[in-house]
């Protein structure tokens, strides 16, 4: 499905990943971990095309997508959230949400200018999937709520919820369970878990480890820039070099 | 003031109100609705003045050869108008390295400011382009052959077609920012990397947003050049696009009307009463001040009322539950779906028993309308 092959990425000469590879198991919740500063997220940005490689290669689908950008990326399937939540702050939360919908009738200048019947029966198909997106994350009675006045846990489920919305079939996530209530990130957790047994494969970056033990199988676990280990939580446990590199370090 | 010099002058002020009301439009989409920061957005308006100056004037030969300018080509009416659009339009085509993925944000707007200022040293300093720091003068009204331009039934119809032109083009605008491109584009203004890597083309959409609004800005460039006759360096400066920003801040960035209440209020209402100030102090010293005027008045905007008098409208969809007191009630056994919400849903006679409290979403996904309607709450 998606695969990094050799993956590097320097700023200015200084290498934040080096020689990272890895396949992401179709239709698997995988998690990525490791200490900070380890290069997880800069990978999880060459994967989506957000930066650019160094070195290496992304396939995707059995295509070479390394050059390809992120928009294109994007468009086939291969979305990403960001560490740092990213709502359209003004927007409202429907707005949002409807802003990712793929392929919509009136989402050109043609289309707009053609007028509120040509694009309404596609926008109108774009609610009802919001409104059903919105009912699963419990937010309906924030959907004409500016995105940017909700709370930082509501900002995250808007934003994981948008990337449902693009209809990806694989899902980068950026930490987001982070300021998230415990009780909501493991709902989150299993809304996720369900996805996968749809089809979805998720690649989900995240230093709370009682969720990768829960959700999470495989796991890689990254430190300086490269793959220190791949498996799950319980085999990642007995790995010294794990443990010494990130479990208790 | 005699009676022709009022009407005159009252023709005048709609005029510039109409072709002020034109830039602030292409700028409000391009600023407001995109967030595309055009700080050369006055040379697209020149672009299209000078584009439709030559291309309505015969070759530079006649009247004596006092003039030095390209084409010349004598085109008759329509045709300057729509090559001014054109060439605003076109103009925006090498910009897009500027707004591209390398130069983004306010290194872009820095980018086009340092473009218009050169252009204009470029077009001051190079006579054989334009006519140098002169400008060109005698350029030819619309259908002056048939009609005369002096006359008081032509100004009037100028000054209706350019109204009109107005409002097609605002009626455009709307039908763009209202619709789920629009709203792309809004997205793109809040943040441009979430946009792209949610599938939309950051650099297609700014570069269509540099050419719509610079055809619009070289639009408004050709008509204003059909009716005072004459275009010069000095009157695009940079510091003129300043206005033009003042203008849609103040009215409301994001928002047309606003945009159009700022053209009215600024370049047209506040530059004009101006210049009913009495004389005083050393001269050009009212003129200075205008311009001080005009910076305090964007640092208190900005500071007071970022949004502007005429704020963006918040798109509320009336499926479901509003923010605020205004929250919508659903009636039991009507297929009306909303009671209480903005003035166009206006609540229908008869019994309106509220069914739920506060909270509680209206109707079921499949009773969603599609339709969108701006509420009176404003934007933050």
């Amino acid at each position: 499905m998606l695969e990094a092959v050799e993956l590097t990425r320097h700023f200015n000469g200084v290498p934040a990943v080096a020689g990272v590879s890895f396949p992401l198991v179709n239709g698997r919740l995988t998690g990525l971990i490791g200490p900070n500063g380890a290069g997880k997220s800069t990978t999880l940005a060459m994967l989506a095309g957000t930066l650019p490689v160094s070195s290496g290669s992304i396939r995707y689908l059995g295509q070479d997508i390394t050059a390809m950008p992120a928009y294109k990326r994007a468009r086939r399937g291969l979305v990403r959230t960001f560490q740092l939540a990213s709502e359209f702050k003004r927007l409202t939360v429907l707005e949002n949400l409807l802003s990712a919908v793929p392929s919509q009738p009136g989402d050109s200048m043609r289309g707009a200018l053609l007028g509120r019947r040509y694009w309404s029966a596609g926008e109108e198909q774009a609610i009802a999937e919001a409104t059903t997106m919105l009912e699963r994350f419990d937010l309906t009675k924030y959907a004409n709520h500016y995105a940017g006045d909700l709370s930082g846990g509501q900002r995250r489920l808007v934003e994981i919820m948008r990337a449902l919305m693009a209809a990806p079939t694989v899902l980068l996530l950026d930490e987001p369970m982070a300021g998230v209530h415990p009780h909501l990130a493991r709902e989150i957790g299993h809304q996720l878990v369900a996805l996968c047994e749809e089809g979805m494969t998720i690649l989900m970056v995240e230093h709370e480890l009682s969720i990768m033990d829960e959700f999470c199988d495989p796991v890689v676990v990254m430190a300086e820039g490269a793959v220190l280990a791949q498996g799950t939580m319980g085999e990642l446990r007995n790995r010294s070099e794990v443990v010494e590199a990130y479990l208790v370090g | 003031m005699g009676h022709n010099a009022a009407i005159f002058y009252i023709i005048t002020l709609l005029v510039y109100g109409g072709v002020d009301a034109l830039a602030c439009l292409g700028l409000s989409i391009q600023f407001g609705v995109a967030g595309v920061t055009n700080f050369g957005f006055i040379i697209f308006q020149a672009a299209g003045a000078y584009a439709a100056g030559v291309l309505s004037m015969p070759g530079d030969s006649a009247n004596g050869g006092f003039q030095s300018y390209i084409a010349g080509l004598d085109l008759p009416f329509p045709l300057p108008w729509i090559g001014a659009a054109v060439v605003g339009g076109l103009l925006a085509l090498p910009f897009t390295l500027l707004v591209g993925k390398r130069l983004r944000g306010d290194f872009a707007a820095v980018g086009l400011l340092v473009a218009a200022v050169m252009a204009n040293l470029l077009v001051t300093n190079y006579r054989p382009l334009f006519n140098g720091s002169a400008g060109l003068s005698l350029v030819p009204a619309p259908l002056q052959d048939s009609f005369d331009p002096q006359s008081t039934g032509y100004q009037w119809g100028y000054c209706g077609a350019v109204i009109l032109l107005a409002a097609l083009v605002y009626y455009l605008l709307h039908r763009l920012t209202e619709s789920p491109y629009g709203r792309t584009l809004r997205a793109m203004r809040d943040n441009d990397v979430v946009a792209d890597s949610l599938g939309k083309n950051v650099l297609s959409l700014r570069l269509s947003m540099l050419v719509l609004g610079g055809a619009i800005a070289g639009l408004s460039g050709g008509i204003l050049v059909g009716f005072i006759n004459l275009w010069a360096p000095s009157g695009w400066g940079y510091a003129e696009t300043v206005v033009l920003f003042a203008a849609v801040i103040i009215g409301g960035a994001g928002n047309h009307k606003g945009a159009i209440l700022g053209a009215i209020l600024v370049p047209l209402g506040f530059l004009e009463a101006s210049r009913f100030i009495p004389p005083f102090g050393s001269p050009g010293l009212i003129p200075a001040l205008q311009w001080v005027a005009i910076g305090l008045l964007i640092i208190g905007f900005i500071w007071f009322r970022p949004q502007g008098i005429l704020p963006e409208k918040r798109r509320v969809n009336i499926g479901f539950v509003l923010p605020g007191p205004q929250r919508p009630e659903r009636l039991p056994g009507s297929s009306t779906k909303v009671a209480t919400l903005c003035r166009r849903c206006r609540v229908p006679p008869g019994p309106q028993p509220r069914l739920r409290g506060p909270g509680v979403r209206c109707f079921a996904s499949t009773r969603v309308s599609p339709r969108f309607h701006p509420n009176t709450g404003t934007a933050r």
